[in-house]
């Protein structure tokens, strides 16, 4: 099943893979690992770039009055920064794990479209280019990454920075279309023999959901775009409330995309921590059902909550009753994986190796996210709370102490199998503790200071108020440590790369397919496979008494 | 600039009647959260010291699940989450009634960057600085004349947005005197960040006071300066934004200046209000709230001060 | 729905149907202001009958598709059908346009022209993007192999092709049946 010689190479990173010899061979690759890795790389990429700018963003808000930036610069930062984190970064991070693991994971050769997969992946860089040639096309956008009408009129945004987003958004809307269904067609299509649905890794199970969820969301951010690229450039009306149009429109298509969004973004962050967390606790994965169908739940109810995104515009008791309920709904199977997780973890033999310590932190600190958002649920404080910097913490605590914690997990747990050697666990712990310090340094107070009144999106905040200006400087003096933890994460990865140690197959001794193919896996991905009964056939092979007493019956 | 006659705002302090309910709702709503939180990092840092591996570890028992404790621990958040939908129903329901065929008692309309107000009851208007007799029960309609806004006293209870063509409503019952600050809470632009509020909670006389000046129309200007700071600002194109009672600006573009003698500050809080500010305001806002509307005027020094001063006259 | 190709084009589909149904649903919240003037300048007589060469056109795609699973002589005839049917639609879509321009009902005029122009325009284009898959079919047909097209290619064209039937069925009763309701 492997070859061993593949394995103890010292230098090169793919010395006995000619397919993956040469820049060529990436550009023109159709093999769905390439693209996976160059959609991450782009991915931390862009990272560094968001990193940058909510930097020089931490820096302007350090101290009351301030003027390192001007306004109309910081909005433009504020805005990209946005924009980038979310699209550039989040987006190609999930499909480029996704789309590198459920083919191993499901025992396929490749995606059942593999043209198709390149092409995802060639137009989100296009468009992420795009957007960034704003800045010196003219201008980059400004009306924040949710570009509410009517501030996105010609009239009062009339530089070409909201077309920019507009159009760089819609083509790597497209892009994201083709890999979602891509996704589906592939788990349903080319799992290999005896693996049925059941038996596939919750990894996989939540990619299929979030597939499931860019392929019915993103067509709504693409219609919104193009109506108000119309309303920008052929002069029609759909959100100009002076000729009859409806600001509301906007933000009722805009988070119809956007709730989705969000859990597109965040379902396969879940998954990775549900792979890491059995294997580093030497025990199946606790209440495995339950996990999938809550799964499931939540996809369908992320399509029932939008509406909470604008609780503060106006929309009629009724309405707003019935997503306050929804809001609050969602929040039990979410809190299901949690104790989930912990279920697994009790009773184990837990390791704590750097993935599992992320994967732990991250438990913790999407608690406190989620928590945070079931507050605005609560429709009242809500009132109170939206578009404040409590939103600021909140968005932080989900999308960087949650989905970028679990995703810096994966990578330390499947850094292995890519390259073929370890991450330092040295440098990992060091950049784990950094981290967590810098991270919770940087947005806990924000909490705060939405309690004591200071708007979000603001360029500067006034003088006289040392609760406010305290916290600032505080979170901005965190933000270096973070970004220095970042810059030892990126340092571990590049030196492990060229000096890590040689990793073997299966490192961690974990349980799933693209655990028995080498490090690197070879471009066909295996040439034999074991026999699949459960979610976890390299497990079965070691307890083969087990396997005896539970073919045909309900496996693990 | 000094703030210091206000009030630290926050949503843990109340000056009204709707902000008192919300208030205890958060509260209940913390101590659901810690709950949670304390449970959720208590079993994690209890598994974490337990559970870890130890030399000579042999495989855990592989248990996949236990129904019974799934149901629990799925029902029990859904019946915890459900009795805080019951207080979200009834602080709601308290705090933002129908509004059937009331009329409001102040129109807010919120513009790029300052915030109108309008008293229909008493044929007022105003800008940026706004009073509130305490002890009524006031419903604030908010509209938004360019881009939304949103208006946030944070003592207030809650915001509410000010959306051009989708007015909204807004009730108040203010409980407590003093002078309150908030912020626009929507980005609405270049200088969404310098578009503060400033609420007078006063006594009911006083409020009736402060209707008669704002009744009252400016007497004419006596002294020379004054009168060749009135000559100037009819002669330039400030009359094409702004309005003066009983002069012939009469525009609604920009704040109403009828009264700005009156105002502590000026640019929405962004300066103190005296002749000196007004006078660098006149010849330049755009170096104090820059993406102001108001454009760089480009004045003599001299002119800029004699309208300051003439300005500063209006009471 | 084991077919990779047919199940892509159905979750395909159904991407657009979303699409497509953020853009009715525009059309439907400014209707009490564009209600009239659809009634107004809208004929949908004469849209009507071009719309019944669009449904047409559905029918001879089945029997296009039939032929093919039969390996009969129909599938390029079928198909030709099915391409001109679906030009005639877009002559008459043209047709109105021009009609509509001409009376000074543009797509920046008012919320009709909005709504109405990016609506049907949308939907136009997809019967171009269609008219082109169903041509690429018939050269096939006549030209190709004797397997091409392969039954899978057709049947997920036809899916495509039957899609865009059913958007219009909802566009024409939203924009030019409503006034009967």
């Amino acid at each position: 099943m492997t070859d061993s010689a593949r394995t103890h190479h010292t230098f090169n990173w793919l010395p006995d893979i000619p397919e993956y010899h040469g820049l060529w061979s990436w550009v023109t690759s159709i093999d769905h690992k390439q693209i996976g890795i160059m959609y991450i790389l782009s991915a931390l990429f862009f990272f560094i770039a968001g990193l940058v700018l909510a930097l020089i963003m931490r820096i302007q808000l350090m101290l009351p009055m301030n003027h390192f930036v001007s306004q109309d610069t910081y909005n433009q930062i504020f805005t990209m920064h946005g924009t980038t984190m979310i699209f550039l970064m989040g987006m190609p991070l999930l499909f480029g794990f996704s789309v590198y693991l459920v083919p191993l994971m499901i025992g396929a050769r490749d995606m059942a479209f593999p043209r198709l997969n390149a092409l995802g992946f060639w137009i989100f860089l296009f468009g992420a280019l795009l957007l960034y040639f704003s800045f010196v096309g003219g201008g980059a956008p400004a009306a924040g990454w949710f570009s509410y009408a009517p501030l996105t009129e010609k009239g009062f945004l009339s530089n070409p920075g909201v077309d920019y987003w507009a159009l760089s958004l819609l083509v790597m809307g497209i892009g994201s279309v083709a890999t979602g269904l891509n996704l589906i067609v592939t788990v349903v299509t080319l799992r290999a023999p005896g693996m049925k649905l059941q038996h596939v890794p919750l990894f996989v199970w939540m990619a299929v959901t979030t597939g499931w969820l860019v392929v019915l969301s993103l067509p709504a951010l693409n219609a919104a775009i193009i109506m108000i690229l119309f309303d920008r450039l052929l002069n029609t009306h759909f959100f100009n409330p002076t000729h009859g149009g409806s600001a509301v429109l906007w933000q009722n298509y805009f988070w119809f995309f956007g709730h989705p969004e969000v859990y597109i973004l965040i379902l396969p962050g879940f998954g990775v921590v549900t792979e890491i967390i059995p294997v580093f606790s030497r025990k199946t994965l606790y209440g495995a059902g339950f996990m999938a169908a809550s799964t499931v739940a939540i996809g369908f109810l992320s399509f029932g909550v939008w509406m909470h995104h604008m609780f503060a515009t106006g929309l009629g008791f009724s309405v707003l009753y019935v997503f306050a309920l929804s809001s609050l709904l969602i929040a039990v199977p979410t809190g299901v994986k949690v104790w989930t997780w912990i279920a697994t973890m009790w009773g184990g033999s837990i390791r704590f190796a750097t993935a599992m310590l992320f994967a732990t932190a991250f438990i913790i600190q999407f608690t406190i996210g989620g928590l945070s958002g079931v507050t605005f649920a609560v429709i009242p404080l809500d009132w109170q709370l939206t578009d404040s910097y409590f939103v600021v913490a909140h968005i932080h605590y989900v999308l960087l102490g949650g989905m970028m914690f679990a995703m810096i997990a994966g990578i330390y747990y499947w850094f292995p199998k890519v390259t073929g050697r370890m991450l330092s666990e040295t440098l990992g712990k060091w950049h784990f503790w950094l981290m967590v310090l810098g991270f919770n340094g940087t947005f806990f107070g924000m909490h705060i200071l939405g309690a004591f009144g200071m708007p979000r999106r603001v360029w500067t905040y006034p003088h006289g108020m040392p609760i406010v200006t305290g916290i600032n400087f505080f979170s901005t003096l965190c933000a270096f440590l973070l970004a220095f933890s970042i810059f030892l994460f990126f340092w571990n990865m590049i030196y492990s790369f060229f000096r890590g140690k040689v990793a073997g197959d299966n490192p961690w001794e974990a349980w799933t397919l693209e655990w028995c193919c080498s490090s690197p896996p070879p471009p066909e991905n295996f040439d034999r496979l074991p026999p699949v009964h459960s979610r976890r056939p390299l497990w079965d092979l070691t307890h083969p008494e087990e396997v005896k007493q539970k073919v045909g019956g309900h496996a693990s | 600039m000094d703030l210091s006659y206000s009030q630290i705002s926050s949503i843990f302090h109340f000056a009204t009647e709707q902000a008192r309910t919300i208030v205890w709702l958060q509260y209940i709503n913390l101590i659901v959260c810690l709950g949670f939180f304390l449970t959720v990092v208590g079993l994690l840092a209890f598994a974490i010291i337990k559970f870890r591996q130890r030399p000579g570890d042999k495989e855990p028992e592989q248990t996949e699940g236990d129904t019974k404790l799934e149901i629990a621990w799925t029902l029990i958040p859904f019946l915890i989450f459900l009795a805080l939908g019951v207080l979200t129903f009834i602080v709601m329901s308290s705090v933002n009634p129908p509004v059937g065929k009331r009329q409001p008692d102040i129109i807010v309309i919120g513009h790029q960057f300052w915030w109108e107000y309008r008293y229909p009851r008493y044929g007022v208007v105003t800008a940026n600085e706004f009073y509130l007799p305490v002890g009524a029960d006031l419903m604030l309609e908010l509209r938004g004349a360019d881009v939304i806004h949103s208006f946030w006293v944070p003592d207030f209870g809650q915001k509410m947005d000010a959306i051009p063509g989708h007015p909204n409503n807004l009730f108040l019952k203010p409980i407590r005197k003093g002078v309150f600050l908030g912020q626009c809470s929507e980005y609405c632009g270049s200088q969404h960040s310098l578009m503060r509020i400033v609420a007078n909670v006063v006594s009911p006389e006083e409020f009736y006071k402060w209707i008669a000046i704002q009744h009252h129309v400016p007497n004419l200007p006596t002294d020379k300066i004054s009168q060749h700071g009135q000559e100037l600002f009819m002669s330039k194109t400030c009359v094409q934004c702004h309005n003066i009672a009983g002069t012939k600006a009469v525009a609604m573009a920009a704040p109403d200046l009828t009264h700005i003698a009156t105002r502590k500050t000026i640019g929405a809080a962004v300066i103190e209000n005296n002749v000196e500010n007004l006078t660098q305001w006149i010849i330049n806002p755009q170096q104090f709230k820059p993406g102001c509307l108001m454009p760089n005027m480009r004045l003599p020094e001299s002119e800029a001060h004699d309208m300051a001063v003439y300005l500063e006259n209006l009471k | 729905m084991k077919d990779r190709v047919i199940l892509g084009m159905t979750l395909f589909v159904a991407s657009e149907a979303v699409f497509f149904l953020m853009l009715v649903l525009a059309y439907a919240s400014f209707h009490k202001v564009t209600g009239a003037t659809a009634a107004a300048v809208l004929d949908p007589v004469k849209t009507g009958i071009f719309t019944v060469a669009l449904l047409s056109s559905s029918f001879t795609m089945w029997l296009a598709e039939r032929a093919r699973e039969k390996e009969t002589r129909g599938v390029g005839f079928w198909l030709f059908a099915t391409i001109v049917l679906g030009s005639i639609f877009m002559i008459g879509q043209g047709a109105e346009y021009v009609h509509l321009i001409t009376d000074k009902i543009t797509i920046s005029r008012d919320l009709f022209g909005s709504t109405f122009f990016t609506l049907t325009g949308f939907h136009g284009l997809h019967v171009i993007v269609g008219l082109i898959l169903l041509a690429l079919l018939f050269g096939l047909a006549v030209f190709g192999r004797k397997h091409e097209p392969t039954a899978i290619g057709m049947q997920a064209i036809a899916i495509y092709w039957h899609f865009v039937d059913a958007v219009w069925i909802v566009v024409f009763s939203m924009v030019y049946l409503w006034r009967y309701v």
